[in-house]
């Protein structure tokens, strides 16, 4: 890929993403499917945040619609992947907080929504206390609380708070967290229980998108890809353009042996929504298919958009840490590592940590966050593909070979370029060499 | 390749909107509105043709645009959908009919179709999608499985559903003896502009008049039952008064490890007794707990009895209107709300009642014990008040008595009655000339039956069309009715449930499914 070719279609997917942003993916339903719900939610959520919006024109004091604005805007860029309504959200939530400094959970609930989704989860914790203090009996509250416990690695809070969210509202919000919940602990089949109930209580074709992807990443995660493939497809069946169910459908063409169908999806993802994950995914796919120029090209894409959120005082380190471990730099992979692990200690972030250990060197001291990133007992592959190379590192064949081998296990496909290495390397420690 | 110090590329990516996220954590949904258990309104009346019957009417489910299909909208089935009778005043039901559905769609197979071809009857081959459902009759501590049948469907337009009627009429079924029940889908009965109080708090009621709920559909079920089966002690001529409400629960789930079902207790969900509570009576902040709660603890919340004796609405309206509010505490509203209207209805504080009628507080009932009554948020219904052959839309306010807050009947004004009411009118018994006008709907859009089901059938039309859309616009004496009746963006704000009352920050939403964050 040239030097024009990227900047074009740099500029091509900022066209796109824009009008994702503007349209939602609402008109994407084939007109002869059937939906298994009410109206559109992005349509639903445009009238809200219209309404909200004219309402506040004429009353701009009013601070409950200023927080469910900036509420609904935080929502918005969760379902269309537009973190430009991030800062509409928190202008929105901040003047709703300065008209109605007191007792305002609404807004405090909003706030949390947001300190989420921009990954600062310590501040999440902190208004989603708060809030509660005031409307312990809001089902929102717990929802910005098991977020912000589970990903800052306090298990027993997170679950506490999945409880009390499922004892107030069980409903679609309520199981989909409860199924995270279970499935961290490595609880999968009630994980996917949990799911086909979420199911049921998803009304939205992105609820349903949202519910079909994940029981499709259950499956996926444990190594059934024509199960995953099944979800994947009656996602899509509701919600055609979902770029997360694309994706999911990508991952099972590669597995299926079908690279080039994989290869031109990732193209269409990465055009569409350029999320870093994304990006990753494809440069790493063409990497494993011998597309060794096009990946470069990716990866520059991905270093690319590390320098800007760097620049935007993003403060999620977790990915750019694993990214360059595996394809950039190994001390800044550790730096990174160790900075997410000083903000959180959660199994994510010691994951990281192991890894960026590994990467330089440091196996002995990898392998114990290497362990705590399996505490939670939910198989992961990745994980044990990143304990078992820091064992082989170590020396200890055995163990790492059996860690290699419960990686492929669970789930065979995990990853295009580390599936490969774990197999080689179980050969090679096979050999003794 | 070579990318040139990526200057370029981030220079591109700066103009993208997506690169400000890294998310790289799972985003599950945020709001915890759930349309499929959400209570819309309840309605209780002696029926017309039937006096010696009630017919009770619970709706779910609101806002449903029929679309001309594909859309349907299926009962939950891990859920218990109620309608509860307290007849002997402790806040407690005596008698809870129980609706559990299951959904058979095995005729599915690998489509997502809910029909396949016109459905003439509800065993059609061509219905895909079927729903079944039990009543049972919990009373006196013991569970009786009274009645099973089918749900109609929802009306997918008319290519896929040529003739409703006929469908409701066979999913229409007789309960044991003199009862019968019709679970699926109705047209919405409640007629209003859910803007009114938005424009209320704005000074400016000029624009109302359209009735925000024309051309949606609802889940209803209707039941009627005699008398005699719900009064207390079976005699509704010594005890004529009943207290109805229905709430939802939807199955929980369990985390704790061990447990041999993942499945929880049913959890209240969703509660609905007189009209209007979540939008006049309740602010915001206490809306998820009150849904939650059971009416025996209602008077327990000194914040909900609060909101009763000191209301917000009238004390806006002196602000804005200069009609001054009534003097606090609201006892009239405490009867129309907590203890129904008596004489002698036991007011919180003691004092005496100020409506000075006997009309249908459970006190009113010759074999309830006083002393076990429990105020509570119910409507309540004295079946004694015959039938009118015309009904004022202004129920109990017109001396009309079988009307709202008598019970509820589908025509009856409630906004209109409920905004009178927070003005003194019940007490005082003069109607405020200059809110007379109310919300400027008088009546529904559709004609409601005069057999059981009473309701109109589903509207089957996009709601944006024309035949959905006669609204208020095609009664008379409708001020500032414009006539075009179709929604415009605005006018979804209520159909989005938020409404906003006064600078202390009331927001009140109608229960509706909705796209509602943070616990609107």
């Amino acid at each position: 890929m040239t030097r024009s070719r990227v900047a074009l279609l740099l500029v091509l997917a900022g066209a796109l993403l824009a009008a994702v942003a503007v349209t939602g993916f609402v008109s994407a339903r084939p007109a002869d499917l059937p939906a298994a719900g009410a109206p559109s939610p992005a349509t639903t959520l445009d009238r809200l945040i219209y309404d909200a919006q004219d309402t506040l024109r004429r009353e701009p004091g009013n601070a409950p619609k200023w927080a469910l604005l900036g509420a609904a805007y935080v929502e918005r860029a969760r379902i269309s992947a537009d973190p430009s309504y991030y800062a509409k959200a928190d202008g929105a939530l901040r003047t709703s907080m300065r008209i109605a400094p007191d007792d305002n959970a609404s807004a405090l609930i909003g706030l949390g929504q947001l300190a989420n989704a921009r990954h600062d989860f310590v501040t999440a914790a902190s208004f989603g206390e708060r809030a509660r203090a005031l409307q312990p009996a809001t089902p929102e509250v717990y929802g910005v609380l098991a977020d912000a416990y589970t990903q800052l690695g306090k298990p027993a809070e997170a679950t506490d708070a999945v409880q009390r969210m499922l004892d107030i509202r069980p409903g679609l919000a309520a199981f989909t967290r409860a199924s995270y919940d279970l499935e961290l602990h490595g609880r999968r089949d009630e994980a996917r229980a949990a799911l086909e109930r979420a199911l049921t209580a998803a009304l939205s074709p992105d609820d349903v998108a949202f519910c079909r992807y994940y029981l499709g990443e259950l499956a996926w995660n444990a190594g059934d890809v024509d199960g995953a493939a099944t979800q994947y497809r009656a996602g899509l069946a509701v919600a055609a353009q979902n770029v997360a169910l694309l994706q999911g459908t990508a991952k099972v063409a590669y597995a299926q042996g079908r690279a080039d169908e994989a290869l031109a999806a990732y193209q269409t993802i990465t055009t569409r929504v350029p999320l870093p994950q994304y990006v990753l995914e494809y440069a790493e796919m063409l990497a494993a298919t011998g597309h060794a120029g096009e990946a470069k090209a990716q990866f520059a894409v991905l270093a690319a958009q590390e320098q800007l959120y760097t620049a935007q005082g993003s403060n999620d380190d977790q990915v750019g840490a694993i990214v360059a471990a595996d394809h950039g730099d190994k001390a800044e992979a550790l730096t990174r590592a160790r900075a997410e692990w000083d903000r959180r200690q959660s199994v994510f972030s010691a994951d990281a940590l192991a890894w960026g250990l590994h990467a330089n060197g440091r196996d002995a001291q990898a392998l114990e966050y290497a362990q705590r990133a399996a505490a939670l007992g939910g198989p992961n592959a990745t994980y044990s593909f990143h304990r078992g190379m820091i064992l082989a590192g170590m020396g200890r064949r055995a163990e790492a070979r059996a860690a290699l081998a419960e990686a492929l296990a669970v789930n065979p496909h995990f990853n295009p370029l580390q599936a490969p290495v774990a197999r080689t390397t179980i050969a090679s420690l096979e050999q003794g060499s | 390749m070579i990318i040139a110090g990526s200057t370029l590329a981030a220079t591109a990516l700066a103009l993208l909107p997506g690169t400000a996220s890294a998310s790289s954590h799972r985003e599950a949904p945020l709001i915890a509105a759930d349309p499929y258990v959400d209570n819309t309104d309840v309605y209780a009346f002696v029926s017309p043709d039937k006096p010696d019957t009630v017919t009770l009417i619970a709706n779910w489910f609101g806002l449903q645009e029929p679309n001309g299909g594909p859309n349907f909208y299926p009962w939950a089935t891990d859920a218990h959908y109620d309608i509860n009778i307290d007849s002997d005043g402790d806040a407690k039901p005596d008698t809870t009919y129980r609706y559990e559905f299951f959904t058979d769609n095995t005729r599915q197979k690998d489509t997502f179709l809910y029909a396949n071809g016109p459905v003439t009857s509800l065993d059609d081959e061509n219905l895909l999608f079927r729903q079944y459902w039990r009543l049972t009759k919990i009373h006196k501590g013991k569970s009786e499985l009274i009645a099973k049948g089918q749900a109609a469907p929802s009306n997918a337009g008319a290519a896929s559903i040529p003739d409703y009627s006929k469908l409701r009429k066979q999913a229409t079924y007789p309960v044991g003896k003199g009862a019968q029940t019709y679970v699926g889908q109705s047209e919405d009965p409640f007629f209003l502009d859910l803007r009114v109080f938005d424009l209320l708090y704005g000074g400016n009621l000029k624009e109302t008049g359209q009735d925000t709920l024309a051309g949606f559909n609802v889940n209803a079920i209707a039941l009627q039952v005699p008398i005699s089966d719900i009064a207390l002690n079976y005699d509704g001529k010594k005890n004529p008064v009943v207290g109805i409400w229905s709430d939802t629960e939807r199955r929980s789930l369990k985390l704790s490890p061990g447990a041999a079902k993942p499945n929880g207790d049913y959890v209240q969900v969703s509660r609905l007794g007189n009209p209007l509570v979540n939008e006049v009576v309740l602010p915001v902040s206490l809306k998820d707990a009150f849904n939650g709660l059971t009416p025996d603890k209602d008077a327990t919340i000194p914040a909900v009895v609060k909101r009763v004796t000191s209301p917000e609405v009238p004390k806006l309206v002196e602000k804005l209107y200069g009609i001054p509010a009534p003097k606090e505490p609201r006892n009239d509203l405490v009867e129309i709300f907590l203890t129904g209207i008596a004489k002698k209805a036991p007011t919180l504080d003691g004092k005496p009642a100020p409506i000075q009628a006997d009309l249908n507080s459970q006190v009113l009932n010759s074999d309830a014990n006083p002393k076990k009554f429990q105020p509570s948020e119910m409507l309540r219904l004295n079946t004694a008040v015959p039938p009118t052959a015309k009904p004022n839309r202004l129920g109990v306010l017109a001396n009309d008595f079988q009307g709202f807050p008598n019970g509820r009947r589908l025509t009856d004004d409630v906004v209109d009655i409920t905004l009178q009411a927070a003005e003194g009118a019940a007490q005082s018994g003069k109607i405020v000339q200059a809110l007379a006008a109310g919300d400027g709907v008088n009546a529904n859009d559709k004609k409601f039956g005069d057999k059981f089901p009473y309701i109109a059938l589903p509207n089957n039309n996009s709601v944006n069309t024309a035949a959905n859309t006669q609204g208020s616009s095609a009664l008379p004496f409708v001020p500032g009715g414009t006539g075009t009746g179709l929604p415009t963006p605005s006018i979804l704000t209520g159909l989005l449930a938020v409404m906003m009352l006064g600078a202390g920050g009331v927001l009140i939403a109608r229960r509706r499914p909705t796209v509602v964050p943070v616990g609107a």
